[in-house]
């Protein structure tokens, strides 16, 4: 290639993103090394890897909030002296979070002016009307005074890419739009980008599904363990498995081809054949409902039945009653009407100790709030499970304790070198084994595995997968609620799908991804529209 | 070994900053700091018969603090140890009104129990009020301290004053000189075997029991305990009655002790100091049985100060204070300040 | 009747300043426990600066300074050495009421009481019954809807109640959080200057130790009961104040049959009920961390 000339072509248009040698560390953690990359304006790049591949770390460099170790950042050619979100988005660049980073009591309009250029004093109204303007020529069918908790979560992402739009952002980069969203949202949002990129906007978008990324982008650039291993490439030019090998890297070759393609969202949607013992229920719901409370509307009638010895995945948006019904089955969220039947007995208002004592177990949806104490020695955290059921006064020896849960942890395979350091310490894999270590033991007739493998990388993702197969295998039913449809299909023996706190369809293989997407939204639409009105 | 021996060289680091603060303030006011410091220490460890008073301070301390550390491990910032330290007085003091007449080995421990009861019943209604309403115990313990001190304004110049007493203070009747566990200056093997007992059974109960454990576990996170089934209000309401059974016993160990009788807003600091010993021992029980003993010697020299060198009391309540502004402060948060600054 | 009106603006009055300075803090995000601090230092520096430079101004200013001293130390401790707010808060009130002390022997050589020969300016007798109000009594209503303005209706506090709501919302968008929170104890101080100076020269011109007897720690619970408010807060503190006004009048009344030190435990009962009823309202959290080592 002919370097002169596109130094020429750079100097007529700079590229929307140039990073030089970029390096992050956190501690010890080398989380980005030397990544250099130029993004050319006016298309849409797909930042590509699995978790912890640095992702999303790239993406706060460009937007200021991370500040590089080495290495330097320019935007439509202007340096940025990093770390500093205002001289970024001075320079354009507006960076939309995965958990987005909105004040929940916040209006809409209240975001806006916050984020806006109009300082002074202002009316509720006064705001309320010309930001609704200003959204309506968006066209994002935002209500400007609806406040941010009562949003869907698709409504949600519109509000916070609004927020980016108000600085007439040049470079928009959006970290993992897509995980939050059901098929048709995706396309939705996909169209939004298209939109943008035909008003001039440079799009990157953070992803970790092929399918995605053939789909909407014209560039992929693919990182994997914080080291850029290709790109930016045309995408017109890859295919499926081309990036997956990008991707996964050689340690590809080792997984069977279905996690594979579930891994990386290529697409193939085969299902180990797994012949359904004909056991007694492990769990039964009937007609079971809760009262909503804050963030949730509750259950609404809910069925459910789930044998020992299969998986059954809960599909859905988020926030459509998939936390409520885990809570519900925990006996953490007590029931309004109906019925919840653990291994044959009745547990309507039983508490989670007489549940875990039926065999209930839970991995829960946080795992660093809701399934350990990251403070607290990882022993500690392993015991609980052992103590909650005995008296308060009950004496302990910390000492056998600690015993057994190193035990515990090597047939897990956790990464630890004392038992007595704290949980928060270990990387997110490695937390999760610990997880799995104290609730997936030989007693265990039902699990509950809430988003067992988000933010996990691809080592430990197989070892959750392979730990849920094993456990069913030995007849434990196991209910798996996850937004990953890939990881659904790839391990489930049937589909639920929530909307709404209730259970609206039933899918079994072979898959048909469009039919299970529908099923997600068309009743997702409906309460959307209901919180505009 | 270094992961044990950080926490105490951060502590100690932030003691000396805390003590810098103090030397400024002393600066401020035309003091000077290292005489200051320098009689504080000399009144703390040096002066006749320190061990007596140290003791004599220390102990009861000790008992309140362990108290606090049972509630602060869980999670629970009972600020109130002050006010269950004088219900569990005025508790006793009714009962030794009640008992009077009855022998020393009847009276004392209904009056220690008494005590005790006094003081857990005044740490139960801000625990039932925050598990069961969810209303901030920190402000209710905190308005529980004031109320318990117009309490003891109100029964030692009502129910329980001393028609004798002329002094400025109210006051209770003496109890009766045969149910003293200690002199009026001192401390006695009554009170230091009670202590003993109290870091015993509270080591046990930390470090040795199921509650210990789940306790402390609900104090980093109450949800992670939550969903492993523990009953998370059962722990916290008995974290908080222990907390204030022992501040009770403190109370009443006083009153049987080195006072003799009650007096209307009588070491009115104790809460505060046994909170300060909880959080320099890190939550250890051992560890705050030295701790405690330091404060005692801080305490006597306060009394001291003023009549041996004519250093103004507040002197303590200075380094005390000081002490709580940065004994929570964390050493990595000095790291971070410096690239705050490059900025 | 108008007694008791005085009566209850005299007591409400600090509060309120005070529970403004808390308002702001709560919408950072900093729980002030620190407020009784600051407020008796306020009270000690009106006092003290009458009595030595004649003059309420010089008073008022050097209260607001020795507030603002305290809150940058309090932000330092909490915000950069990452502090434990409640605890930090504590040790803080318990430097103002200790520091006041020592200062007070090292200005007049001991802890006794200071009067000074006249304290802050009245309305005058144009108001009637009223007239013996100070200033800042009569100042508040405008106060406390700057406050409102400021926190309700700029991008300024829509960007502080960020920091306090979401911190990370607001360094997204290129708000440092630690920035604005000192702002927030900044702005504070010289509220809870005021908050004391009502206190101490508004109507007593005097100043003892200890003479805020919790009004701080009043104050804050106002700002809770009140949900971080400043109209919220507000009519909290004046309920607080209600209780104590009438407690004293039912001193008067009933003083041969009901022991006044209980009448006085009046308005820390009515504080209990007042955080116990807005928990019940808003549903507040039975579990919540408080661990020591939290961020």
């Amino acid at each position: 290639m002919n370097r002169d000339h596109l130094h020429q072509e750079a100097g007529a248009s700079a590229p929307a993103l140039t990073a030089e040698a970029v390096t992050v560390r956190y501690g010890d953690v080398t989380a980005l090394g030397e990544v250099s990359a130029r993004f050319e304006p006016g298309r849409i790049h797909a930042v590509l890897g699995q978790n912890g591949a640095g992702k999303t770390t790239f993406a706060r460099v460009a937007a200021g909030l991370v500040q590089p170790a080495e290495g330097s950042i320019a935007v439509f050619g202007q340096a940025l002296a990093g770390g500093n979100v205002a001289e970024a988005r001075g320079a354009g660049v507006e960076l939309v979070h995965q958990s987005f980073a909105l004040p929940p009591s916040f209006t809409v309009a209240e975001v806006l002016q916050f984020v806006g250029p109009r300082p002074g004093l202002f009316t509720r109204q006064g705001i309320e009307r010309y930001w609704q303007a200003w959204l309506d020529g968006l066209g994002l069918g935002l209500d400007a005074g609806a406040r941010i908790r009562d949003l869907p979560i698709e409504m949600q992402q519109s509000a916070e890419i609004a927020r980016a739009m108000v600085s007439d952002a040049r470079l928009l980069i959006l970290d993992e739009p897509t995980a939050v969203l059901s098929p048709e949202g995706t396309e939705r949002l996909f169209t939004r980008v298209r939109e943008l990129r035909g008003k001039g906007v440079t799009v990157m978008l953070v992803l970790h599904k092929i399918r995605e990324v053939l789909a909407i982008a014209d560039t992929v650039t693919v990182l994997r363990g914080g080291r850029l291993v290709a790109g930016p490439l045309e995408a017109r030019d890859l295919t499926a498995e081309s990036l997956a090998e990008l991707i996964i890297g050689e340690t590809a070759a080792r997984l069977d081809a279905a996690d594979r393609a579930a891994l990386v969202g290529a697409g193939a949607q085969q299902h180990d054949e797994h012949s359904r013992p004909d056991t007694p229920p492990a769990l039964v719901l009937r007609a079971v409902s809760t009262s909503p409370h804050s963030g949730g509307k509750g259950l609404n009638d809910v069925n459910l039945s789930i044998r020992g010895g299969e998986i059954v995945g809960i599909a859905g948006v988020e926030g459509n009653g998939q936390r409520e019904l885990v809570a519900a089955i925990a006996g953490l969220d007590p029931l309004t009407s109906g019925e919840i039947s653990l291994a044959d007995k009745r547990m309507d208002k039983a508490p989670l100790a007489a549940r875990r004592d039926a065999g209930l177990r839970v991995i829960p949806f946080e795992r660093n709030v809701e399934g350990l104490s990251l403070s607290s020695p990882l022993w500690e955290n392993w015991s609980a499970a052992q103590l909650v059921g005995g008296a308060l006064l009950a004496p302990v020896s910390p000492r056998a304790l600690r015993q057994s849960a190193e035990k515990a942890f090597r047939a897990w395979d956790v990464r630890f070198s004392d038992a007595g350091q704290p949980a928060g310490s270990l990387s997110g894999g490695n937390a999760q084994k610990v997880i799995l270590s104290r609730e997936m033991d030989s007693g265990a007739k039902l699990i509950l595995a809430a988003q067992p493998t988000r933010g996990l990388d691809i080592g430990a993702t197989m070892a959750v997968w392979k730990a849920l197969r094993e456990a069913r295998n030995d007849g434990a039913g196991i209910l798996l609620v996850s937004s990953d449809l890939d990881e659904l299909f790839d391990i489930c023996d049937r589909i639920v799908v929530m909307v709404s706190g209730q259970a609206v369809a039933e899918f079994t293989a072979p898959w048909d991804i469009q039919a299970v997407g529908r099923a997600m939204t068309a009743a997702g639409r409906q309460s959307a529209q209901e919180a505009r009105s | 070994m270094t992961g044990r021996l950080f926490p105490v060289i951060q502590t100690g680091a932030f003691i000396v900053l805390a003590l810098v603060l103090c030397s400024l303030i002393f600066a401020a006011v035309g003091l000077s700091a290292t005489g200051t410091l320098a009689a504080i220490i000399d009144g703390a460890f040096f002066r006749p018969n320190a061990l007596n008073h140290i003791l004599r301070w220390g102990l009861p301390l000790l008992i309140t603090a362990v108290g606090v550390v049972i509630s602060f491990r869980a999670g629970y910032f009972n600020i109130g140890a002050q006010g269950q330290f004088y219900l569990g007085a005025i508790c006793a003091a009714f009962a030794a009104e009640w008992l009077r007449g009855s022998p020393a080995f009847v009276a004392v421990p209904a009056c220690l129990l008494a005590g005790m009861a006094g003081g857990a019943l005044w740490a139960l209604w801000p625990a039932l009020l925050r598990v069961k309403a969810g209303a901030d115990e920190v402000i209710t313990t905190m308005m529980g301290n004031f109320i318990a001190a117009q309490l003891l304004v109100h029964v030692t110049s009502g129910p329980l004053k001393d028609p004798s007493g002329s002094g400025q203070q109210a006051s209770s009747r003496p109890v009766d000189a045969a149910w003293r566990i200690s002199e009026s200056s001192g401390s006695s093997p009554v009170i230091i075997i009670l202590a003993g007992l109290v870091v015993m059974l509270g080591w046990w109960l930390v470090n040795r029991t199921s509650f210990g454990i789940l306790s402390g576990l609900a104090g980093r996170n109450p949800v992670m305990v939550t969903w492993q089934g523990a009953k998370v209000q059962r722990i916290a309401v008995s974290a908080f009655v222990l907390s204030g059974a022992l501040a009770g016993l403190a109370g009443s160990v006083e009153l049987l002790g080195p006072n003799g009788r009650l007096a209307s807003g009588f070491l009115p600091d104790h809460g505060f100091t046994a909170i300060l010993i909880a959080l320099v021992a890190g939550m250890s029980i051992v560890a705050a049985g030295f701790i405690a003993l330091f404060f005692g010697a801080l305490t006597s020299s306060g009394l001291w100060l003023p009549i041996m060198t004519g250093l103004p009391s507040a002197a303590i309540d200075i380094i005390h204070a000081s002490i709580a502004l940065f004994i929570t402060a964390k050493a990595g948060a000095l790291r971070a300040l410096l690239t705050w600054f490059r900025r | 009747m108008e007694d008791l009106i005085v009566a209850f603006l005299r007591s409400g009055t600090p509060l309120v300043y005070v529970a403004l300075a808390g308002v702001i803090a709560q919408r950072a995000g900093i729980w002030h426990l620190g407020l009784e601090g600051m407020m008796i230092t306020g009270a000690c520096a009106t006092i003290v600066g009458i009595v030595l430079a004649q003059s309420v101004v010089v008073g008022l200013v050097a209260g607001a300074l020795f507030c603002c001293l305290l809150a940058v130390l309090f932000w330092f401790v909490v915000e950069v050495l990452k502090a434990n707010q409640i605890i930090a808060g504590l040790g803080l009130t318990g430097l103002g009421l200790g520091g006041t002390a020592l200062a007070l022997t090292a200005i007049f050589g001991s802890e006794a009481a200071v009067s000074a020969p006249f304290g802050l300016p009245r309305i005058g007798p144009a108001f009637g019954a009223f007239g013996g109000l100070s200033v800042l009594v009569a100042a508040m209503p405008f106060v406390i809807l700057a406050c409102w303005l400021l926190l309700c209706r700029t991008r300024f506090g829509l960007r502080l109640a960020a920091c306090g709501e979401h911190p990370f919302a607001a360094r997204a968008t290129g708000v440092n959080p630690a920035k604005m929170r000192l702002v927030a104890l900044l702005l504070g101080g010289p509220l809870c200057a005021l908050g004391g100076a009502e206190l101490a020269a508004g109507s007593l011109q005097i100043f003892s130790v200890n003479m805020t007897a919790g009004r701080g720690f009043m104050s804050f619970a106002a700002v809770i009961f009140g949900a971080g408010h400043p109209v919220g807060a507000t009519l909290a503190a004046f309920f607080f104040a209600l209780v104590g006004a009438l407690g004293i009048r039912a001193q008067l009344a009933y003083g041969d049959r009901i022991p006044s030190s209980l009448l006085l435990a009046l308005p820390y009962v009515a504080t209990v009920i007042g955080l116990w009823i807005s928990a019940r309202i808003r549903g507040g959290n039975a579990v919540s961390s408080r661990e020591l080592g939290q961020q």
